[in-house]
């Protein structure tokens, strides 16, 4: 596609191609003065200016951080505290929770995407077609996303009390719910809430994808007789595929890279089994005053986060629709 | 044509809009009926109150500092809003109009810088703003100015790619009349792209806001306690009320509802730009 096509294109100017993050924009934007003819560059500057001052530079700082001994003592000189290379990075590779804390947001960011991605299509599915109350339905379908992280967190903690409404429910069933925010069941209780927060976001690019799909092919498997069941697995859910599985990129990394939800759905100190790469990385800076071991884990985060950032930069069209058409 | 285009058989299209609503409906129902319930009963495990009280919601203001939270939340997302989409729609404009060396990397960049976890950044952040305050002399740390700085930088990328989307959608010979007509880059923006772009201009603004408005992260060590945001208000009641005698549950699910409020009217009432500027976009 046209963005595999640029990535080419951009090699020789684009920078350090492993860093596609913070990195890239600060030389990019340096050179336009130099190429462009327009004459309207300048209005980059606000833009690029605060950018290159709150992302790039403190982006370069936490690269730098991550290579010095910088705790509570060292800290307020940390341009002269002491140089140990990658010690950090051994040392919260081997004497730290991070390769755990690596297992648990990974996988529990997979679950639930994966949880994710079956409700938003069939909630796609449910609201395609128009029918009376549908915009009520389509409007309810979003809650879930349009809450703030910490209203979530905060009313999933009170429902997963150990006396709460979750265990009294349960019991009405005759299953004893146990501990939800503590112990084993708290990685369930995480994956269980981030899907809840994370399908509707799957259900509007599912719908979105739904919707371009031209009427001619419903009609054709009329034509052909198809009935609901093949005309979903032959034809409108192997359609559907690119705006799922971006969906599924977006979800992956939203949920990998969430604080706020595991942060005050578990408080802290956090429980081991739901201890996710930002709170670790958080609780080794702002907690332990380990600031240096806490920016190693968070370039750590960044490489996680690399693999499918970089999918997914290159399933985003560019150049917009006429470009890539 | 219905019958062509239908996609589900009509009993389990029922059947899954029942599910799904009651996915979406089952907590968020509880915690409205939590919110008007005794703290007594909510932490008991009771759903239907005996009786229905409003006290919750009046009592919270003075349980917790939440009226001055929302306040330095609103302050913080609206001036962000707004300075976020002038900022952004400057930006976009050259993207989409101009072209220029390195402009498909600056517009990947944008997508990619979203994906930077706070974490890496939260820090040198901290630092660097507490280094300018302490050479310049002015508080900068604690401070809503630090938050408004932050948070505007970090809504560009998102707020500028938002708006190239939605820039492109308009026509070229628009700026291109006004330009043969004389018309300066000034001119332009004021004239033609801003009065046609306000669609745009609202999701980019309302991102900004969500942004501001939902951190927990940057402003839980970026606040002192009379600039914490309504985030950190509610984070800090839920955190502290463990090992209390009756934990005021009821209440917190009050704060929650008043917390979520703003955001849910905001949606509620832009939700067609807001579903189209992002389906549009494809991001989060």
């Amino acid at each position: 596609m046209a963005a595999t096509g640029s990535l080419a294109a951009d090699a020789p100017g684009g920078g350090d191609p492993t860093r596609p993050g913070a990195a890239r924009p600060a030389p990019s934007r340096r050179r336009r003065g130099a190429t462009a003819g327009g004459t309207a560059l300048w209005l980059l500057a606000p833009g690029g200016l605060l950018i290159v001052t709150v992302i790039v530079v403190p982006f370069a700082v936490a690269l730098i951080m991550s290579l010095l001994d910088l705790d509570q003592y060292t800290f307020w000189q940390w341009l002269s505290a002491p140089f140990i290379g990658v010690g950090n990075y051994a040392e919260a590779l081997n004497r730290t929770s991070l390769l755990h804390a690596i297992w648990v947001s990974g996988s529990a960011a997979v679950i639930a995407a994966l949880l994710a991605l079956p409700l938003g299509v069939a909630a796609a599915l449910t609201t395609h077609l128009p029918f009376r109350g549908r915009s009520l339905i389509r409007s309810l379908y979003l809650i879930p996303y349009v809450l703030p992280a910490f209203v979530v967190g905060t009313v999933w903690r009170i429902i997963l009390q150990p006396d709460g409404i979750a265990n009294h429910s349960l019991a009405t069933l005759g299953v004893d719910g146990g501990l939800w925010l503590n112990g084993p069941k708290s990685y369930l209780a995480l994956i269980l809430v981030q899907a809840w927060s994370g399908w509707p976001l799957v259900y509007l690019l599912a719908l979105s994808g739904l919707q371009n799909i031209d009427d001619s092919l419903h009609e054709a498997a009329a034509l052909d007789g198809a009935q609901w069941r093949a005309k979903l697995r032959h034809i409108i859910l192997p359609l559907l595929r690119p705006s799922v599985s971006l969906a599924a990129i977006i979800s992956l990394l939203h949920m990998v890279n969430s604080f706020t939800l595991p942060f005050v759905l578990f408080g802290i100190p956090s429980p081991h089994d739901v201890e996710v790469l930002p709170v670790l990385t958080y609780v080794e800076s702002f907690q332990n005053l380990r600031f240096g071991l806490s920016a190693a884990m968070a370039v750590i985060s960044l490489v996680l986060i690399l693999i499918p950032l970089l999918v997914y930069l290159r399933t985003v069209k560019l150049d917009g629709p006429e470009a890539t058409a | 044509m219905n019958s062509v285009l239908r996609l589900l058989p009509r009993p389990l299209q029922i059947i899954l809009t029942v599910v799904l609503l009651t996915i979406v409906g089952a907590p968020v129902g509880y915690v409205f009926l939590a919110s008007i319930n005794t703290d007594l009963a909510v932490a008991a495990g009771g759903v239907w109150p005996e009786q229905v009280s409003f006290q919750n919601y009046a009592r919270i203001w003075s349980t917790v500092p939440l009226g001055r939270g929302l306040a330095n939340s609103l302050l913080v997302a609206g001036t962000v809003a707004l300075a976020c989409a002038v900022v952004a729609v400057f930006s976009a404009h050259v993207l989409v109009r101009h072209a220029f060396r390195g402009r498909r990397t600056v517009l990947r960049a944008l997508l990619g810088m979203q994906s930077i976890p706070g974490t890496l950044l939260l820090l040198p952040v901290f630092v660097l703003f507490a280094t300018v305050g302490n050479t310049v002399g002015v508080p900068t740390i604690g401070t809503r100015w630090s938050l408004f700085v932050t948070y505007l930088t970090f809504g560009l990328p998102f707020s500028t790619w938002i708006m190239v989307t939605y820039l492109r959608q308009l026509p070229d010979e628009l700026t291109e009349a006004a330009r043969i007509d004389g018309a300066g880059t000034w001119q332009i923006l004021l004239r033609i792209v801003i009065p046609l772009s306000w669609p745009g201009l609202v999701v980019a603004a309302i991102f900004a806001f969500l942004l501001g408005w939902n951190d927990v992260l940057f402003a839980s060590v970026m606040t002192d306690v009379d600039t914490r945001t309504a985030a950190v208000v509610l984070q800090v009641f839920g955190a502290s009320q463990e090992g209390g005698a009756i934990p005021p549950y009821g209440q917190m699910m009050a704060a929650a509802i008043v917390c979520a409020a703003p955001v849910v009217t905001l949606y509620l009432a832009f939700q067609r730009y807001i579903v189209n500027g992002l389906t549009a976009g494809g991001v989060k």
